[in-house]
């Protein structure tokens, strides 16, 4: 395949670069924003994703109240921004195709780095699964269980490990490699 | 490749911004059941006639079915009953707490959750006294708080208005049904 890039214009080069300098930004306000908004731990993705846990199976026969006292810092802690599931769809929808988008942008520049077959297959497959798994945590953590919200956070950190290893392997290819010589 | 831009465009722009706190919980409930020092949870987990029944008067069901009031307390009196109620719109979520006094009137509504996009309509409304307009009102009225400010506010505040009206509707039908 004719497609180097540590052997492509100047030009070419320098788009993939900034291409990438754009992709950490976003990555490093993503990674603000989750923090703010879901947390690192699975405890906190649950508590975002899966909810208090007060579900019925099946709605009841006849309408049934429960009463128990509170306090108020307990109004404090519902505070924390919950995902139901209308607004993990909207979520799914708007997400998923940028996600694709952009692994699919990553991909491209994997096509054009100097790497065994496999290990640009296996970065691929790592770079779609990512945000894959993100959101099967989600809906795995809203449908079946809580302790499925460990699967987003796996799929937040492949995110950024598969952006990490392309966005290195490319810069010193396209910019560190000189020809005849390693880099 | 223009059709993968378009995409991308199109994803940007519906893409929905994070909710922002505009009044926290705890300060909500110290003016929607003011100098209450007990709080109670009222869970109703309702039943799929009940929840048919709300959904035919309000368009609206709870999540999971479960509709949560809050009860304060002064001693064994109580001062009111409150409850957050959450509207979608197409710009994110808004969440709405609307307080009832004991005579089961409206005695006060708080926004308490907007988006960082909505933020700054909704504020818009509200300081055009959208909340004003609820007080007093019982089950079993329409809420007009949008009419109210519509000659004050531009278009997008005036819809906030209308959600934050739909909102009210909603704990008026559950307050008016369940509590």
């Amino acid at each position: 395949m004719v497609y180097e890039l540590r052997r492509a214009d100047v030009r070419v080069k320098w788009l993939v670069t900034c291409l990438l300098a754009t992709f950490g930004l976003s990555y490093l306000f993503g990674a603000w924003m989750v923090a703010l908004y879901a947390g690192f731990t699975p405890a906190r993705v649950a508590q975002t994703y899966a909810g208090a846990d007060m579900r019925m199976p099946m709605p009841p026969d006849s309408t049934v109240v429960i009463e128990h006292p509170m306090k108020m810092s307990e109004f404090a802690e519902s505070d924390t921004h919950a995902v139901d599931m209308p607004l993990l769809i909207q979520d799914t929808h708007v997400h998923v195709p940028m996600y694709g988008v952009i692994a699919g942008a990553l991909s491209l520049i994997v096509l054009g780095l100097g790497l065994p077959k496999g290990w640009q297959l296996g970065l691929i497959s790592l770079l779609f699964a990512a945000p894959w798994l993100d959101f099967a945590g989600m809906w795995l953590s809203k449908l079946v269980s809580r302790d499925f919200a460990v699967v987003t956070l796996v799929g937040g950190w492949a995110m950024g490990l598969g952006y990490c290893v392309v966005t290195v392997v490319a810069i010193r290819q396209m910019w560190f490699w000189h020809q005849g010589g390693a880099a | 490749m223009s059709r993968l831009v378009r995409a991308a465009v199109a994803v940007a722009i519906l893409h929905i911004t994070p909710t922002v706190i505009l009044v926290k919980r705890p300060e909500a409930v110290t003016r929607l059941a003011p100098g209450a020092d007990a709080f109670f949870a009222r869970e109703a987990h309702l039943s799929g006639a009940d929840a048919h029944r709300l959904n035919r008067a309000v368009d609206w069901s709870p999540e999971d079915g479960v509709l949560t009031f809050y009860i304060g307390k002064h001693g064994a009196a109580t001062v009111g009953a409150f409850l957050f109620i959450r509207v979608d719109t197409p710009h994110g979520p808004l969440e709405v707490a609307v307080g009832f006094d004991p005579a089961g009137a409206i005695r006060a509504v708080e926004v308490t959750k907007a988006t960082v996009e909505t933020k700054p309509w909704v504020l818009e409304a509200l300081r055009a006294g959208l909340t004003d307009a609820y007080k007093g009102l019982k089950p079993g009225t329409a809420p007009g708080g949008a009419a109210t400010v519509r000659e004050k506010v531009g278009e997008l505040p005036e819809y906030m208005a209308e959600q934050v009206d739909k909102g009210v509707s909603r704990a008026l039908a559950a307050y008016g049904m369940f509590s």
